[in-house]
């Protein structure tokens, strides 16, 4: 059934003189091209591409999809990924010429509707995050860290303040102490107590006047609300510090609680994960931020504003930082998180949290007997398993375990993150998956669970390739193909 | 709530095997204090139907460049995106997918970075080439980071006033956290200054970031700004047009050490900025700091060949706060669409394609400098874009004529260059016919009889 002829290289499936595309013939007067540029800048051969009919490429391609697993074909229960069905209409909206074939820097006068959309979406993000100052610039939720820690940094600055650290929790993505490092802070992990909160006796003794920001997700990445969060922020606000909020995880929370109103100055949104984009073979997300009323002034240029019913560009904004990113930002994937909210609305939003929510609570009740959750019995809209008992009585690990459910047509959930917790699996299934799916899921688990070992040791089985060899590729790198 | 399955019955079912008592009852860990006590004020849901009429009045509003007669560049342009591209890329399989950290379930994606990554190697000249980044600008950022690092010289980086004004705002965004110095040389003829250029580079620069054709749409002097950067122990790290590829000489046959670029040309569309499509490649020595996603080509254990995500200790989630880059994702499904932009168009096509924007705006500079009201802004050579001056001092009118008549006929450059406020960037893609640049003229023409009328009655 598999075509492995077309899913050879591109480059071995070349022949010379073969080729795709046909260009119209030019309809002006030709000159030759050492008349128009220099020769000492002009290739004598086009790029060594491979040369391809169509029909080959569309063959190719099309046979590499079907080897991927996606959210279109698969459960997909990803933690932290938020692999949530990605609607169709969406594609089609986004997809309006209108909508897709304008330029970044046409005059503002033609782009009245694009500009009322991302005004409206700005308006709508401050109201699902309580922090009214946003920006849509940020290309991915790390870029909205950055950009968020580049704001505070600003802020400070202005103040007079010199402060050099930003704290994370030691559960945090690894995304947070990099952008950290990136802007110019130091990081300081705090420790997370057995129950997977913040260990406030640590935050205490790490907490003085150089820490500009602390960084936390809450939910947290174990899934668990942390019930300290206003106790957090009222200690760091009182040393002087800001609060930033990973919001990786607000498929939890929207009209439930809001950052903003439980202490957090600055957050991004992965509108990736939690307003439903395609996330695309590993991208593109989108990462806007939220910053509270005193930080507005320091985002990066330009917002959108509306003045006497005319949407515009606001360019004069001499406290920005600047800009993280060339035109105005990741506006496919804003757009598409336009029309989910639309789609929602108020009350949608808040039944999605509570699907998740629930969703994520059956499916952990019904696995704990076998894959214990070490936080305890109840989570938001994920859960972290750990597969230590079974490694310890069965010599079976979470990545045994992912590998496995490949076979059975499902995708792994994250396998060893957090780091805090050993062997663990953390479970996202997201409020799209039917009770059927989370109970054929669970069962799959059993039965995998009462499989001999060694016929997980070796999993999977069933895909076309099985256990790469990753640390061949690691020590000797193959990056590209070149010719025998 | 289209996209949830738990019916009342169902979800009783799931809360009693919970142990939960509502749904409410689940949300116990927020203390009450903190819950939103209101519903949010958003506008009320939408069905299909509705969110189709909003959204096509919404589009109705906006003149898409792309449907009229689009002469506007700077970075992004209107290139031709064959049917091909949108197919594929359309495609669940590809599109509802994500990063290939289970490489057994995800053949497609790795196979088609590694192609990715090959192609981009082929077309730049160099080495190595990552997964993509978010955009041309933020990759030429990672660029000079990546110099900054290798050189370890990390306070000083040298560009022009020829680079992309938001890329250079970028970099300066982002030094003023790093107690790094961008010194920007002049361009005033439209190319570096290699006179201010080879004065600034000295033992502390960690390199040249130069941009060729550069914004202005001119070709630069590659060789020579090399070695002015080589024989201080700088690197050059190069912005490039991908298109420009097809007839110019590629980056690494010039001397570049890094190249980035604005993906977008290559099978992207418009979509007012982004999502686009970064593209950095380097010499093989750096590629341990190049920061993003990898994939390598290995064997699995029964020595098939496949494709994993590799060299990832350079990674955030790997790495932390030691990381080459706080960068997580990559764009790659426009990684995919360059993939097989490059594979439907071939070298022929690409060299086809590039010549077509060569002789097209050459042909459109002769017909718009034919007013004497405009001249080209600058003599060096160009390749798809160029400046126009307009003697009176004015290109407002121009644009007004020219939008009246369906035509968005250039970027003007007063935004970021003061001096240039009389000037207009205009770029002439594969697309545009002759009727068009012949219709574009006109609104120049135009605009030089009225002007002219406008002063015998004044």
């Amino acid at each position: 059934m598999r075509n492995t002829l077309a899913t050879k290289l591109l480059f071995e499936l070349s022949q010379p003189g073969r080729r795709g595309a046909r260009l119209p013939v030019c309809d002006v007067p030709v000159r030759p091209v050492d008349a128009l540029l220099p020769a000492a800048a002009v290739a004598d051969e086009p790029p060594p591409l491979p040369e391809l009919a169509e029909p080959d490429v569309v063959r190719h391609f099309s046979n590499l999809s079907t080897l991927n697993m996606s959210v279109d074909t698969h459960f997909y229960p990803l933690g932290s990924c938020t692999m949530k069905y990605n609607p169709k209409r969406n594609e089609r909206m986004a997809s309006l010429p209108g909508m897709v074939a304008l330029h970044p820097y046409q005059p503002e006068e033609t782009l009245q509707g694009m500009l009322q959309l991302l005004y409206e979406l700005q308006q709508m993000l401050g109201e699902i995050s309580g922090l009214p100052g946003v920006s849509l610039q940020p290309a991915a939720g790390a870029h909205g860290e950055l950009t968020a820690l580049m704001v505070a940094a600003a802020h400070f600055k202005e103040l007079g303040e010199i402060r050099t650290k930003v704290l994370t929790p030691d559960s945090a993505h690894g995304t947070n102490p990099a952008s950290a490092s990136m802007a110019g802070f130091q990081t300081v992990t705090v420790k997370s107590t057995s129950a997977g909160l913040v260990d406030m006796a640590d935050l205490r003794a790490k907490l003085d006047d150089d820490v500009a920001v602390f960084m936390i997700t809450n939910p947290n990445t174990l899934g668990i609300f942390d019930d300290q969060v206003a106790e957090i922020a009222d200690l760091v606000h009182k040393q002087g510090g800001l609060i930033y909020l990973d919001g990786a995880n607000m498929n939890a929370i929207m009209g439930i609680t809001r950052p903003g109103d439980f202490g957090a100055d600055m957050m991004h949104f992965n509108p990736h994960k939690t307003f439903s984009g395609p996330h695309g073979g590993g991208g593109p997300g989108a990462g806007p931020i939220c910053v509270s009323a005193k930080l507005e002034p320091y985002l990066p240029t330009p917002v959108v504003g509306m003045c006497e019913d005319r949407y515009t560009l606001e360019w004069d904004r001499p406290k920005s930082i600047g800009r993280v990113r060339s035109f105005f930002g990741n506006v496919g994937v804003l757009v598409r998180a336009y029309c989910y909210i639309l789609t929602h609305g108020p009350d949608g939003l808040r039944r999605v949290s509570e699907n998740a929510v629930l969703n994520a609570n059956y499916l952990l009740s019904r696995v704990k007997h076998i894959l214990p959750v070490p936080q305890g019995e109840r989570c938001m809209h994920e859960f972290v398993a750990s597969a230590s008992r079974l490694k310890k009585e069965k010599s079976v690990t979470a990545m045994h375990l992912a590998k496995r459910l490949l076979d059975y047509g499902y995708h792994a959930p994250t396998v060893y993150f957090p780091l805090t917790v050993p062997e663990a699996m953390m479970i996202e299934p997201t409020e799209t998956e039917s009770k059927e799916t989370l109970d054929a899921f669970a069962e799959t688990l059993f039965r995998i669970t009462d499989e001999p070992a060694e016929l997980l040791h070796d999993a999977p089985h069933s895909t076309t390739i099985s256990r790469p060899d990753e640390v061949r590729a690691a020590r000797n790198p193959v990056l590209k193909w070149t010719s025998a | 709530m289209p996209y949830t399955f738990n019916t009342d019955e169902e979800q009783s079912e799931m809360l009693g095997a919970i142990g939960a008592a509502s749904l409410d009852d689940l949300f116990a860990c927020i203390p009450p204090s903190l819950r939103l006590d209101r519903p949010l004020e958003l506008p009320v849901a939408l069905s299909e139907i509705e969110l189709a009429q909003h959204m096509s009045r919404l589009a109705g509003i906006n003149v898409p460049a792309g449907e009229r007669s689009c002469f506007l560049g700077g970075g992004s342009y209107d290139h031709f995106v064959p049917a091909v591209v949108d197919a594929i890329a359309g495609r669940g399989e590809f599109f509802t997918s994500y990063t290939p950290y289970q490489p057994e379930v995800s053949q497609g994606n790795l196979q088609a970075t590694f192609e990715y990554q090959t192609l981009i190697c082929q077309l730049t000249g160099m080495d190595v080439s990552n997964a993509s980044l978010y955009d041309g600008g933020s990759a030429a950022v990672e660029a000079v980071l990546l110099c900054m690092s290798v050189t370890k010289r990390p306070r000083k980086v040298v560009t022009a006033a020829s680079v992309h004004p938001e890329y250079r705002k970028i970099i300066e965004t982002y030094f003023s956290q790093l107690d790094a110095e961008l010194v920007t040389v002049g361009a005033a003829d439209g190319t570096v200054s290699l006179e201010a250029l080879a004065a600034a580079v000295d033992d502390e620069t960690a390199c040249v970031l130069l941009q060729h054709p550069n914004f202005f749409g001119s070709l630069e002097d590659v060789e020579a700004i090399a070695k002015i950067a080589h024989d201080r122990g700088a690197l050059l790290a190069m912005s490039v047009d991908p298109i420009s590829l097809g007839l110019l000489k590629r980056p690494g046959e010039l001397g570049a050490d890094v190249v980035v670029a604005e993906g977008q040309a290559l099978g992207t569309p418009m979509q007012y900025g982004g999502p686009y499509l970064g593209i950095m490649a380097c010499r093989e020595k750096f590629v341990r700091r190049l920061p993003g996603r990898i994939a390598g080509q290995t064997v699995d254990r029964r020595d098939r060949r496949c494709w994993v995500l590799t060299l990832q200790t350079r990674e955030q989630h790997i790495r932390r706060d030691k990381s080459t880059s706080n960068i997580c994702t990559n764009q790659g499904l426009f990684a995919l669409r360059a993939a097989i932009y490059l594979a439907a168009l071939g070298p022929q096509g690409l060299r086809e394609t590039a010549d077509l924007c060569l002789q097209k705006s050459h042909y459109a500079i002769d017909q718009i400098t034919a007013a004497e009201r405009f001249e080209l802004a600058f003599a060096a050579p160009t390749f798809k874009e160029f400046v126009i001056r307009d003697r009176s001092g004015q290109v407002d009118d121009v644009l007004s004529t020219a939008l009246d008549a369906g035509i968005l006929a250039g970027v003007p450059l007063g935004r970021w260059y003061p001096e240039l406020a009389d000037c207009l960037l205009i770029a002439v893609t594969e697309k545009r016919t002759r009727r068009e640049i012949d219709a574009l003229a006109d609104c120049f023409t135009r605009a030089t009889s009225a002007a002219s009328v406008a002063r015998m009655s004044g």
